[in-house]
């Protein structure tokens, strides 16, 4: 069986800049995956090439045995998105938002309708899924996209920092949307840089650094008994302790 | 005086800041710099040469100037509102500043930079016009001084009674479309003086002068007109107007200091649309009911579609010649003219979508896809354009004299504006460039693509002048019957544009999704 997501010397740079220089990327079936690197490691050029926003320089992309870029059809109808900085058309409602994204993908405008009230339900968005996009808080932004994102029933979910800026109580919704979804069998690739968070959900963890992928595996195997954070500031190096300078930080001197 | 001299800092570090390692801006900078030179030296140059005219005239020209320029103070940092980030008192709520601290620095801030400056200077011309000996000058450069402290305060005032409006969304939205109108509306006087409507300019130069004779700007100029005891009453009062606006100001940015931002939050709901059903169902409805909606909320496409129809408003007027209407073409020109300015919002389809475009990136997987897609735009496009084109010939026709010419004016316009959007189409995917997020009237286009939206509209107004030519020419020399072709011409042409575009488009959509969400 094809693993969900395959990527081979994936390669991509900005100028003068490689901005990715060569992942290979594995994201077994099924798996809650973790990819996580400082900033600037490349994770959202990656995850922009993956899901066909972004053309790389080199390398290949499959989802599910499928090439990104040369059988577009088997691939764009199977992967649901939530790309970074929460990029969505401010002037529709949610409601209005989910049903677009919905009849994009062709599904009939009563089954849309259906699914858009129970995601609205959900992810708690009832009370507001009249009001424009453009006026809703990042954490409601988060969860109509994910709601968006998770319409048309894809079978690999790609989120750029889905967590980011969401309050405890709407990444406890996330979570446990996110948690049934890969139940069922379906795969879920998120970034981000919370490492308790990566811990605690994902099984399958990926770590970039620099452009590369520097360890990757099933959770345990890439923290060796230690804690994801001890591992993951190992693989990235860490980069001064903090002690030297700052003398005069600190009550007892003078401010 | 610290405070002021820290503002005055801060504000040439930010612009500073701004412009480093950015050759456009840099070049946009020095260019802004000669600019305002040049426009010191011209304002003071013509406002002195008013000493020439008689003293009446004179003062009357200097009063409606200074007000010319209090007014430009208010309405100028409202519409760059944002750009400046020394303005917006909210950033400076948490630094341990008394509110008179505050109130001198920003006044400070806002004296310093080119185009203050060069106001100041052009503002001098007064002194130099109206001035009669050395007691003039003596009261001259106080009251010149003065005008300019209520230049600064009143704008100060206005900006920091609005900051708390400005910066929710509805009150922004509401702001781009009213400054972009009040641009256009601009443009009226100049029309009505190109037709000849206006009255004898003395006249209108003096009841002006009048109007204005009491308010601050009025009394400046005759402060200095005047000049002994009369003068120095006058600036008395020029000065107390200062003090009041000043005391205002620092009301009211006490008031926004404590004020809770109100820029999240709020926003009333929309409606359920009910006219979704009428609409094919799929991607075409879709695409075809978010245009809609986008066309009524979003500001920069209601922005499009009122200065389309202002354009062409315009055109209708000022092309009647003076002989009045001859022949058909006076109704169809315009009429064609007016799709051809509607069309070119097609020129960019989907620079409106912007960064949200990835959503439809994502969902199309074939040529065939970003055809639909492309013929939803369309298809919305001609839900607003095809009742305005109609109405716009009706009013042609009329104009030009006979109301039987609005038929083949509108069919003819209708046909040009399939064109258009089948050019305009091609440009999309061929010269794709980003809307700037803030609307403003100086560029279209996100810094670095001027160059991409001028080729982009200036390709798809001449490619769809001569793609028009078939059926605009033949109707216009008055075989008024070779309109019925039109429409199915511009069915076609639109068809093939969409044809040609999905190909060219598909194959380059993740550069078309990067050249829409350029940052601004």
């Amino acid at each position: 069986m094809a693993d969900a997501v395959r990527t081979q010397g994936l390669y991509k740079r900005f100028g003068q800049q490689v901005a990715v220089g060569g992942v290979d990327l594995v994201v077994p079936r099924g798996s809650f995956a973790g990819l996580v690197g400082p900033n600037g490691a490349g994770k959202t050029t990656t995850l922009s090439m993956i899901t066909g926003l972004l053309r790389p320089d080199g390398g290949r992309i499959e989802i599910d045995g499928h090439d990104v870029w040369a059988d577009p059809i088997s691939v764009k109808a199977h992967i649901g998105v939530l790309p970074e900085g929460l990029r969505l058309f401010e002037r529709l409602s949610g409601r209005e938002l989910l049903t677009y994204g919905g009849q994009l993908r062709g599904i009939p405008l009563d089954e849309v309708g259906r699914r858009a009230d129970e995601l609205l339900k959900v992810m708690d968005l009832a009370e507001a899924q009249d009001k424009l996009v453009v006026d809703y808080s990042t954490g409601m932004r988060k969860k109509i996209g994910l709601a968006a994102a998770l319409l048309h029933n894809p079978r690999v979910l790609f989120l750029d920092e889905p967590f980011e800026g969401v309050d405890p109580v709407s990444a406890n919704t996330l979570v446990e949307v996110l948690r049934r979804f890969t139940a069922s069998g379906s795969t879920v690739v998120f970034s981000s840089h919370v490492m308790d968070l990566v811990e605690r959900l994902c099984d399958w963890v990926s770590v970039m650094n620099r452009g590369l992928v520097v360890a990757q595996g099933p959770l345990d195997d890439v923290r060796r008994g230690r804690t994801l954070n001890e591992a993951f500031l190992d693989l990235v190096g860490v980069r001064g302790n903090g002690e030297e300078g700052l003398s005069w930080l600190g009550s007892g001197s003078t401010p | 005086m610290t405070t002021a001299r820290l503002f005055v800092r801060l504000k040439l570090s930010l612009i500073r800041g701004g412009l480093r390692g950015d050759a456009g801006r840099q070049a946009g900078f020095v260019i802004s710099l000669v600019a305002a030179f040049l426009a010191a030296v011209a304002g003071f140059a013509l406002l002195s040469l008013a000493r020439l005219a008689p003293s009446g005239i004179a003062l009357d020209l200097v009063s409606v100037a200074f007000a010319v320029f209090a007014a430009g103070w208010v309405v100028v940092p409202l519409m760059a509102f944002g750009l400046d980030e020394t303005l917006d008192p909210a950033r400076l709520a948490l630094f341990p500043l008394t509110t008179r601290q505050l109130a001198t620095g920003m006044f400070a801030a806002s004296a310093a930079g080119p185009w203050p400056l060069a106001s100041l200077a052009a503002l001098c011309g007064g002194v130099v016009a109206l001035a009669h000996g050395p007691g003039g000058v003596l009261i001259g450069v106080p009251a010149v001084l003065l005008l300019f402290a209520f230049c600064l305060t009143a704008s100060r005032l206005v900006t920091t009674a609005l900051s708390g409006v400005l910066r929710t969304r509805r009150g922004r939205d509401l702001l781009a479309v009213v400054a972009i109108l009040g641009l256009l509306l601009v443009q009226v006087p100049n029309l009505l003086l190109n037709r000849g409507l206006s009255g004898d300019p003395v006249r209108v130069l003096a009841s002006a002068g009048d109007f204005l004779r009491w308010t601050p700007p009025g009394m400046a100029a005759h402060a200095i007109a005047d000049g002994g005891f009369a003068g120095l009453a006058e600036l008395v009062v020029v000065a107390a107007s200062v003090v009041v606006l000043a005391r205002l100001w620092i009301a009211a940015l006490r008031y926004a200091l404590v004020r809770p931002d109100s820029s999240t939050g709020g926003g009333g709901s929309v409606r359920r649309s009910k006219t979704s059903r009428f609409l094919p169902g799929g991607m075409l409805g879709a695409v075809v009911a978010k245009e809609l909606k986008y066309a009524r909320r979003e500001p920069r496409a209601r922005v499009n579609w009122l200065s389309a129809v202002f354009v062409s408003a315009v055109f209708m007027f000022s092309l009647r010649g003076p002989g009045g209407g001859n022949g058909s073409w006076a109704a169809i020109g315009p009429a064609c003219l007016a799709a051809v300015v509607m069309g070119l919002q097609a020129a960019n389809l989907f620079g409106i979508d912007g960064r949200s475009l990835w959503m439809n990136v994502v969902a199309v997987a074939t040529p065939r896809g970003l055809r639909t897609d492309l013929a939803g735009r369309h298809l919305a496009m001609a839900v607003v354009a095809v009742p305005l084109l109609a109405l716009a010939s009706v009013a042609a026709a009329l104009v030009a004299g006979n109301a039987a010419w609005a038929p083949a004016a509108a069919l003819t316009a209708w046909g040009v504006l399939g064109v258009a959007m089948g050019v305009g189409s091609i440009t999309s995917v061929l010269v794709p460039y980003t809307y700037p997020e803030r609307m403003n009237a100086f560029s279209g286009a996100a810094p670095g693509q001027g160059g991409q939206a001028f080729a982009s509209s200036t390709a798809t107004m001449l490619v769809t002048g001569v793609l028009a030519l078939p059926i605009a020419l033949p109707v216009m020399l008055g075989f008024t019957w070779w309109a019925v072709l039109a429409v199915p011409y511009g069915a076609v042409a639109a068809w093939a544009g969409r044809r040609l575009a999905a190909g060219i488009g598909f194959a380059r959509l993740p550069e078309l999704l990067t050249a829409v969400s350029r940052p601004t």
